[in-house]
């Protein structure tokens, strides 16, 4: 320790501060970077079999080129729209009403005064984040069945009729997108809450002396705070909206819910992998929606670097 | 407000105190004239919503939560009567003891802590490693880093990835269901922000005075500096693995490797009972009133599942939540 007294750090850069060995730093990467070339890079060379004809015993090089005709069979397929809506619209939706709950939620939980209640709050919000994909498809088939679901019980003893919520198509979207809330609102308070305890607290100081009531610190101080990060985060979730929440979507769907169900990522799985057959369809549907997804994150990022606000590259 | 601007910063303090303080005693009437005061009770009046905000959320987010464990510990009888509603009612274990009767499950159990605990090891070692690396200067170092986010925006999509791991016989394995999607990207800049933002850079300085080498540098001192983003990374790899069921749904045919949550999805997540219990109950007595039975039996057993699934991750959560709710913040502020 002594020694590095000796050296400025700005002295230390200029004569190239270097460990002697960075060979180590690549060899440190090498097997974070074959990973990711083996699961992300060698499929997305696999990606080609959407403009060919795939068999499997000519496998994905050597099977028979067929230019465009995956995708136009899929733009003409007759459930095309309303798959392509119903992806959509629930993504949309799901956007739409799950983004703004966690800052609200931050902001709240930031305003509030009693420090034990705030931490015990914080632990259980986190809790259900924890729950698996499976788990609360089954806690929805139980709490919302017809016959002993504690739902419909209680739709009843309040003199109601009991809906069959699983197979009505009107309310998969309900019920998809308020699981989901109930499951990560809290989670996604993290990163709000981290922005939140890190404004200077001296800001809340003088605006509480100029009189400054708690709401009008939360509308002058933590807001203009958390825009930025909430900016960020928009970003990242455009690129979802046409993406696939395939897994919970999957253990929702019933032959009943389909006309609202029926998003694209289910059926590239049911196509694909569960009839086994059409491998060159399925993957052009796939590279369709990820071409779609990627250029809305770049758009989007680029219209909000125009007008100034926060952007992601 | 002009008369405000004109006292000392000292004395409106005070000015603003006083009330506060009492307003937890005794309220005042004549205090009320005042305006700080004003202030103060749109503040006690937004303090008071507030809780009672959310103290419903809580009840929104635990009741459920609540609810399954105590209906898995109850009767068929009464959870079908709707009687389940604050307290167990006829406690009994009659669930449990279905479930784990049932040989499948149990092996499902082993295979998922086999891939959660193999699979998180894994994980964290490589994304640690690279994690170090990318908070280093290198030659190459930004083609490095847009190799990694490229793939947070674009993959090769479902069946491409699904036949190419065919294609390297991965299919149907156990090592695929440990090292598929084993480096996450965005737990990788998490881990990077954190080591760049709290390993200090005088140490790197004085190692490299030392003559000491990167893998020393890594191992010595990275390594004890990071307690805290290594819980968070085996918190966040074990909980998304132990979660899984796509994956294995997807890779894996053979159903002696398949993990607990594929096997849940049989019990759980279908629309009526009888085929789950048939599959589960098999040896009910042969009259009606033993399928009844079974029936319910089947209906418990599935709260069950959902306490025996979900409790592991719940656990590792609250012992960790100390240092991971830190390690996230200082993890995803910069990220």
């Amino acid at each position: 320790m002594t020694d590095t007294s000796r050296y400025s750090s700005r002295s230390l850069r200029r004569v190239g501060l270097r460990l002697h060995n960075d060979w180590q730093l690549y060899v440190l990467l090498i097997p974070a970077l074959v990973m990711i070339i083996i699961f992300s890079y060698v499929p997305m060379y696999g990606v080609q079999i959407v403009f060919r004809d795939y068999k499997a015993a000519f496998g994905i090089t050597g099977s028979k080129w067929v230019g465009l005709k995956n995708f136009t069979d899929f733009l003409q397929g007759p459930y095309f729209a309303r798959r392509l809506s119903n992806t959509f619209l629930l993504n949309l939706y799901g956007l739409a009403i799950g983004f703004p709950i966690p800052v609200v939620m931050a902001i709240l939980l930031n305003q509030m005064n009693k420090p034990r209640f705030k931490k015990l709050t914080q632990t259980a919000i986190y809790v259900p984040h924890f729950i698996s994909t499976v788990v609360m498809a089954g806690i929805l088939y139980l709490f919302f069945s017809p016959t002993n679901g504690i739902v419909n019980y209680l739709i009843e003893t309040l003199g109601g009729k009991s809906i069959y919520f699983m197979i009505e198509p009107g309310w998969f979207r309900t019920l998809f997108i308020g699981s989901d809330i109930w499951q990560h609102a809290g989670w996604n308070t993290i990163l709000y809450i981290a922005v939140l305890t890190g404004i200077d607290p001296e800001l809340y100081e003088a605006a509480t002396i100029d009189g400054a009531t708690k709401s009008r610190r939360i509308w002058h101080i933590d807001i203009p705070h958390l825009i930025p990060v909430a900016t960020m985060m928009l970003i990242l979730s455009c690129g979802s909206l046409l993406g696939s929440n395939t897994d919970k979507a999957l253990l929702m769907q019933t032959s009943g819910n389909l006309p609202t169900s029926d998003i694209i990522g289910v059926y590239v799985y049911t196509q694909g992998l569960v009839k086994g057959t059409q491998f060159s369809f399925t993957a052009a549907i796939g590279l369709f929606m990820n071409v779609i997804s990627f250029v809305m994150v770049i758009s989007v990022n680029w219209i909000s670097r125009k007008l100034g606000e926060t952007s992601l590259f | 407000m002009q008369a405000k601007v004109l006292e000392t910063p000292k004395k409106m303090k005070e000015r603003l105190r006083v009330p506060r303080i009492r307003a937890t005693s005794v309220r005042a009437p004549e205090m009320k004239k005042n305006t700080a005061i004003k202030g103060t009770r749109s503040d006690r009046i937004f303090d008071a919503v507030n809780l009672v905000v959310w103290i419903v959320l809580l009840f929104i987010i635990l009741y459920p939560l609540y609810l399954i464990v105590i209906s898995s510990v109850s009767d068929p009888t009464a959870i079908h009567a709707g009687k389940v509603l604050f307290l167990p009612v006829d406690f009994s274990l009659m669930g449990y003891e279905a479930v784990f009767a049932q040989k499948e499950i149990w092996n499902s159990y082993l295979n998922s802590i086999f891939y959660t605990v193999v699979g998180s090891g894994i994980s964290v070692a490589i994304t640690l490693a690279a994690a170090y690396a990318l908070t280093r200067k290198f030659i190459g170092k930004s083609v490095v880093n847009f190799i990694f986010i490229f793939t947070m925006f674009f993959n090769g999509g479902l069946i491409p990835t699904f036949l190419t791991m065919r294609d390297m016989h991965l299919y149907n394995t156990r090592t695929i269901m440990i090292i598929i999607n084993c480096v996450s990207v965005w737990n990788l800049m998490i881990a990077r922000t954190y080591i760049s933002s709290t390993v200090p850079n005088e140490l790197y300085e004085a190692a490299v005075i030392d003559g000491s080498n990167h893998f020393r540098y890594f191992f010595k001192m990275v390594l004890p500096l990071s307690g805290t983003i290594i819980a968070v990374l085996c918190v966040y790899y074990g909980v998304s693995r132990w979660n899984d069921y796509f994956t294995a749904l997807v890779y894996i045919r053979n159903r002696a490797l398949l993990p607990l949550q594929t096997i849940l999805r049989e019990v759980l997540a279908t629309l009526t009972t009888s085929t789950t219990t048939d599959s589960f109950f098999d040896a009910y007595e042969g009259n009606v009133q033993g399928m009844v039975d079974a029936i319910r039996k089947a209906e418990v057993a599935k709260y069950c599942c959902i306490v025996i699934s979900t409790g592991p991750a719940v656990v590792l959560y609250v012992f960790m939540q100390k240092y991971f709710v830190k390690g996230v913040m200082i993890g995803s502020l910069k990220g």
